[in-house]
């Protein structure tokens, strides 16, 4: 049975999300607006486009293939799920490039390919994105073929960065 | 590693290592050779290179060659980044400063490592880190430096 499993990084506070149980696992960590800005901006990126990159909800991901056959995966498909239904589709790499040639920039390797198949014991990583407010809540309906028929799971519980984490109170 | 079914030809390319000289894949054929793609920023590839090395070292003498890719970094950072090793690559580290190779080898991400056999072809491909000292990954290169 599929389920999610969260733990929360305690030197940053971040949380991170991993698929339980099934063969093309899926991980997600929680990714600050300002960790962003620092990897665009040092990419180069007019810095207006590195702030419509921070107001997404972006991720680091990792995907493995833990199957003994070839999995595949198409980000087009995958859906985040709000609490009031709405199905929204991650904005993927395919539609990122578009934007950066278009203004002359490429940092292609850091999102995640929008579309592969992992053979056995491939893996891979980069950051997903979706057009979400910082702190929005939501399940992440993802999906992958294998053996000719498609498999969805739902990662559960996820939430998008805060645009700051909050302070620890100081001890007095 | 995954093989390639069916095998096919690895593109040939020239590119500079971080001395700025000039490498061509079809000069090492008669050699197995593995072919990594990789870049200074990307942590799984970091932690691929000592194994990598090793592996080097341990088949030295025999037809087989490491060349490792970086993406789109200058030379004084790769420099920089390998120079801090312990021990330094000792293969050649190139540098594919527009991404043509990689485009041409249609690496989704970083690391990507091709096993190339001695007549050219691309026999096996690993998409994200490896541990190069595992025994299973030997064998396909004694595997293909037999054959």
């Amino acid at each position: 049975m599929a389920g999610t499993v969260q733990s929360t990084n305690p030197n940053n506070g971040l949380s991170n999300w991993q698929s339980a149980d099934t063969p093309f696992s899926l991980q997600l960590l929680q990714l600050m607006p300002d960790n962003v800005r620092a990897v665009y901006s040092n990419k180069g990126f007019p810095p207006a486009l590195v702030e419509e990159m921070a107001g997404y909800c972006m991720f680091g991901s990792v995907i493995r293939n833990l199957a003994d056959e070839p999995v595949s995966y198409d980000v087009a498909d995958w859906r985040a799920i709000t609490a009031d239904g709405v199905r929204h589709p991650l904005r993927t790499k395919t539609e990122w490039l578009k934007i950066w040639q278009s203004q002359g920039v490429d940092f292609g390797w850091s999102i995640l390919p929008a579309a592969q198949t992992l053979e056995v014991g491939d893996w891979g990583q980069g950051f997903t994105t979706v057009k979400l407010p910082h702190g929005t809540r939501f399940d992440l309906d993802y999906s992958w073929r294998q053996h000719g028929k498609t498999f969805h799971a739902i990662l559960k519980g996820l939430q998008c960065a805060p645009e700051q984490l909050p302070v620890p109170p100081r001890k007095p | 590693m995954a093989p390639v079914k069916p095998p096919r030809p690895a593109p040939d390319f020239s590119l500079p290592d971080v001395d700025g000289k000039i490498h061509t894949l079809s000069d090492y054929s008669g050699k197995v050779v593995m072919l990594n793609f990789w870049a200074t920023w990307c942590p799984p590839c970091r932690r691929e290179l000592p194994s990598m090395e090793q592996l080097y070292l341990d088949l030295k003498g025999k037809p087989f060659q490491v060349l490792a890719c970086d993406q789109q970094e200058d030379g004084d950072t790769v420099f920089a980044f390998t120079g801090q090793l312990d021990p330094a690559p000792s293969f050649p580290v190139l540098l594919d400063s527009k991404r043509a190779v990689s485009k041409a080898y249609g690496v989704p991400g970083l690391p990507t490592t091709f096993l190339i056999d001695k007549i050219g072809q691309i026999a096996y491909r690993a998409v994200g880190g490896r541990e190069f000292g595992h025994p299973a990954i030997r064998a396909l290169i004694e595997e293909l430096m037999a054959a």
